[in-house]
């Protein structure tokens, strides 16, 4: 088996464009997708993050660590979330990756140590 | 409290190659890090492989497409992430501060109905 992680993308026209009952109800499909996840026990962790607008980038730049506001990159598409799986091989990610009801997912796998 | 998630910005590493010794310093640093800090840690996250490894899945039309590399091409990339457990905002840019690597993108962990 292999872990990877699911890096679930979200995109600023979805999120500006959508009314609140829209993003609500796109939700449902979303909670139903992460329930069949887990009861099939490959899920080992998950997080959603807060929209973009609560980011704080800290980086170093000629030795010291700078503060900015907002994301490490300007783009109209920023991480959401993640979910680390445990499935036997990339195509299997893929599998999952391709059923989940929200936007583009980025597919990494995870260094074993 | 509240969880922050730190994502671990890398800038070009690779260690495809024999790290430098300065790549190798950092990586002890790092592990160093994380031993001092693992109290306040909730979930280790993940270390992921290099973005030659990525794989985006895309919706065009009505169809998810399967494309090689990362969701952005850029000179920086998320290197991993690390859940952290903490007082507040300030207290999580100090920690970000000490981070041995590139830089850290701290994002407030919560879920859709606390966030709005």
């Amino acid at each position: 088996m292999a872990q990877y992680v699911l890096m679930l993308l979200e995109n600023e026209d979805w999120v500006q464009k959508q009314s609140r009952d829209e993003k609500e109800r796109a939700y449902a499909p979303i909670n139903k997708w992460w329930e069949e996840l887990n009861t099939k026990g490959i899920v080992k962790g998950g997080e959603e993050l807060r929209p973009k607008e609560t980011a704080t980038t800290v980086r170093r730049q000629n030795g010291t660590m700078k503060v900015t506001e907002g994301p490490f990159i300007e783009s109209k598409e920023h991480v959401g979330g993640f979910i680390m799986i445990d499935v036997p091989d990339l195509d299997a990610a893929i599998s999952i990756a391709k059923s989940w009801p929200g936007g583009d997912v980025e597919v990494r796998p995870i260094v074993v140590h | 409290m509240a969880k922050y998630a730190f994502l671990f910005i890398d800038e070009g590493v690779d260690y495809q190659g024999s790290p430098t010794p300065e790549q190798q310093k950092v990586y002890a640093d790092i592990f160093k890090w994380f031993e001092t800090n693992g109290g306040r840690i909730v979930d280790g996250g993940a270390e992921l492989q290099p973005i030659r490894t990525a794989t985006t899945i895309r919706t065009r039309g009505d169809k998810r497409v399967v494309l090689d590399g990362p969701f952005i091409e850029a000179k920086e990339s998320v290197g991993g992430f690390t859940i952290f457990d903490l007082e507040s905002k300030e207290e999580a840019v100090a920690l970000a501060k000490t981070w041995p690597g590139h830089g850290v993108e701290i994002r407030q962990v919560g879920d859709h109905m606390e966030a709005r």
